[in-house]
């Protein structure tokens, strides 16, 4: 589902040249949930921009649902990017003056669906999060946990194949954090292929795969989920 | 989309309302400017009788001293003006579609039946029942006097909506009566509002003035003597043979401007034939001793002839248009800002998936309401400039600081295509952010 063949990422400026990720391979599969982690700087996010197409890579090759995608143009990345993924954000960027549902609706406006598929979406989606009740509310009315909610059901709105999550309970307390993550694996549990970028090693085992990045150079982590508990 | 983006595109608006309205201030203030300016060039220069510009003439005959040219300019013109006999010769010739003399004088004007206090000095303008025709000028009640009062010179009047109001309250008054110094005169007509700009058919420096309340037909002028030396220009080369006023009608003194409506190239060229052959004729009667020189000469081209307008309205409209560009430069830097801080909301539709040109479209939507805003206030201003204009400028016609329907749809167009325009760099700038460090950043 998402092959990534001698991938690598340099920085150039000028007079600097910076290797923010060594080349390397990966694979990962329909319904995997993949925790990266990692100490800050190492490269987790350009890892996950990459990913999410919102970065190219410098070298090698990245195909996403058998279609090589580091060549392709601006509108083909933005199609690709609305129909088979899912961002979730650390500091949740919902738009403060739209209200849950518009902010919910945001990547179907881009879908050019009928008004009434837009509303059934949204619907489902705020339904999954247990938010359908506040789609007349506004961000600033909620909690973080909610808040986080309310990004993560846009993530879904659009049914993506892919979520990428960057440090999706890092602004939250650990009671917010474990409901947020328990929602992530129920969505996984669905089907929904995750990549989760996270600082908290207790989350990461809870994926059922992780890869480290560190000083650039990615590597796959054995681990044993009770090994580690 | 277009519904979506426009809702954005207010709540964006209202998100940065201080800024929004800044750059509307300031569109708005550049707009007004630049069209003030250009109303004022624009009713000033702007052909007067459009539909007849081709075939309304001024006619032109070298009747002047043996000695010296008229004026004595070196390359030799004709004067703009001819004597009360070539004018009536020429109407009785009758070779043109029609005959348009603008002659004039002032005198008191009252009703019959008001006390001669109530008289107030009114300026007369006196020509031919072709004066109405031939420059389209609107009727509201009645019509002009028939030919017949021409060639008789009856006591008939048309009277503008203005003075009926102040005459009549604005009642129909055909068939009333108003008297003028010692005269007592018949209304044939109420003009409609009528607004011919520039004035052409007279004295170019009065071309911005508005058309005179009061007509009456040119022979009966002749007629009946009426004659003020202090109202109507007019040039002598030999003095008449008294003081009288039929001396004057009989002098070489010229003072009737003459305008005719020919139809076509091959009436133009036909009446220049005659003019040929009439003043031959007068030359052998002893008069035009000059060497002839005859001109039909179009409305826009006696006006350019005698600088009825001044270049400093033009350099105006381009000192304005810069000013203008100065404030679209202004605009654009405070849209500018405004975009910057929505680095992270572009960061984020581009990661839900908006292409580059989803978020130009909204931003452009954006950007043409700001433009929107900024012509109609705009709009706004240039009202209260044209109208502070009108009470500066009191001896210019108030029809010069009025806007035509054309030029307020044009002032706002204006605003939204250049706001379009300087908007465009700050959208491109905005949009070519980097998702990937905005949304970190957020």
């Amino acid at each position: 589902m998402l092959r990534m063949s001698k991938l690598a990422k340099t920085y150039r400026t000028d007079t600097i040249k910076t290797r923010a990720l060594c080349p390397f391979d990966l694979e990962v599969k329909q319904g995997e949930f993949v925790a990266v982690v990692g100490p800050s700087g190492s490269g987790k996010t350009t890892f996950l921009n990459i990913t999410g197409l919102l970065e190219t890579a410098s070298e090698g090759e990245y195909w996403l649902d058998g279609l090589e995608v580091s060549t392709l143009r601006d509108k083909a990345k933005s199609k690709l990017r609305n129909e088979k993924i899912g961002f979730i954000f650390q500091s949740f960027n919902l738009i403060p003056e739209l209200n849950i549902y518009d902010n919910v609706e945001m990547p179907l406006r881009y879908r050019k669906l009928s008004t009434a598929q837009r509303k059934q979406r949204v619907e489902e989606a705020l339904e999954q999060v247990g938010l359908v009740s506040r789609q007349k509310h506004f961000p600033a009315q909620l909690s973080g946990g909610q808040q986080q909610r309310v990004a993560i059901a846009r993530a879904l709105a659009g049914s993506p194949a892919f979520l990428l999550a960057d440090e999706p309970t890092g602004n939250l307390d650990s009671k917010m954090a474990d409901g947020v993550m328990s929602l992530l694996k129920e969505i996984n549990k669905q089907g929904t292929t995750i990549i989760m970028v996270t600082h908290d090693l207790d989350q990461a085992t809870q994926a059922s795969r992780i890869i480290e990045v560190k000083d650039g150079v990615i590597s796959e982590v054995e681990h044993c989920a009770q090994e580690i508990a | 989309m277009i519904t979506y983006y426009t809702k954005l595109a207010f709540l964006s608006l209202w998100k940065t309302r201080y800024m929004s309205l800044l750059a509307v201030i300031v569109i708005a203030v550049g707009i007004a400017a630049t069209m003030t300016t250009y109303t004022i060039n624009h009713m000033m220069t702007k052909d007067p009788l459009p539909s007849k510009s081709d075939s309304v003439f001024l006619v032109r005959l070298n009747n002047w001293s043996p000695e010296a040219a008229y004026r004595n300019r070196n390359e030799e013109n004709p004067p703009i003006y001819m004597s009360v006999q070539d004018a009536v010769n020429l109407i009785n010739h009758n070779e043109a579609q029609a005959h348009i003399p603008i002659a004039g004088f002032k005198d008191m004007l009252k009703l019959p039946e008001q006390s001669a206090v109530d008289a107030k000095m009114t300026f007369v303008r006196s020509s031919t029942t072709d004066f109405f025709s031939s420059f389209e000028v609107p009727f509201l009640y009645g019509s002009s006097w028939p030919k017949s009062s021409d060639d008789s010179g009856e006591q008939v009047v048309v009277i503008s909506k203005k003075l009926n109001a102040e005459l009549f309250d604005g009642q129909n008054s055909v068939g009333r009566v108003v008297q003028l110094g010692e005269h007592q005169y018949t209304v044939v007509g109420v003009l409609d509002d009528w607004a011919i700009l520039p004035r052409f058919y007279g004295e170019s420096m009065r071309a911005f003035k508005a058309p005179r309340d009061i007509f009456i037909p040119f022979q009966t002028q002749l007629n009946l003597e009426l004659w003020s030396s202090n109202v109507q220009a007019f040039e002598c080369w030999k003095d008449p043979e008294n003081a009288s006023v039929k001396a004057l009608w009989a002098s070489e003194c010229v003072w009737v401007f003459f305008w005719v409506q020919l139809n076509n190239e091959l009436e133009k060229q036909e009446y220049m034939d005659f003019l040929q052959s009439y003043v031959e004729q007068q030359k052998a009667l002893g008069r035009f001793q000059r060497p002839t020189l005859n001109k039909l000469q179009s409305p826009t081209e006696y006006l350019k002839e005698r600088r009825a307008f001044s270049t400093d309205s033009e350099i105006a409209v381009w000192l304005s248009i810069c000013f203008f560009a100065l404030c679209l430069l202004n605009a654009m830097s405070i849209i500018m800002t405004k975009f910057q801080g929505k680095a992270g909301e572009v960061a984020l539709r581009r990661a839900v998936g908006a292409s580059s040109l989803d978020l130009v479209h909204q931003y452009t939507i954006e950007t043409g309401a700001i433009g929107l805003f900024g012509g109609i206030l705009g709009l706004v201003f240039t009202q209260i400039c044209l109208f502070l204009s009108s009470q500066l400028y009191t001896h210019l016609s108030k029809d010069i600081m009025t806007m035509s329907g054309e030029l307020m749809a044009s002032t706002v167009l204006l605003s939204i295509l250049s706001s379009l325009v300087f908007g465009m760099f700050p959208i491109v700038k905005a949009i070519n952010v980097q998702p990937a460090t905005q949304l970190k950043s957020l």
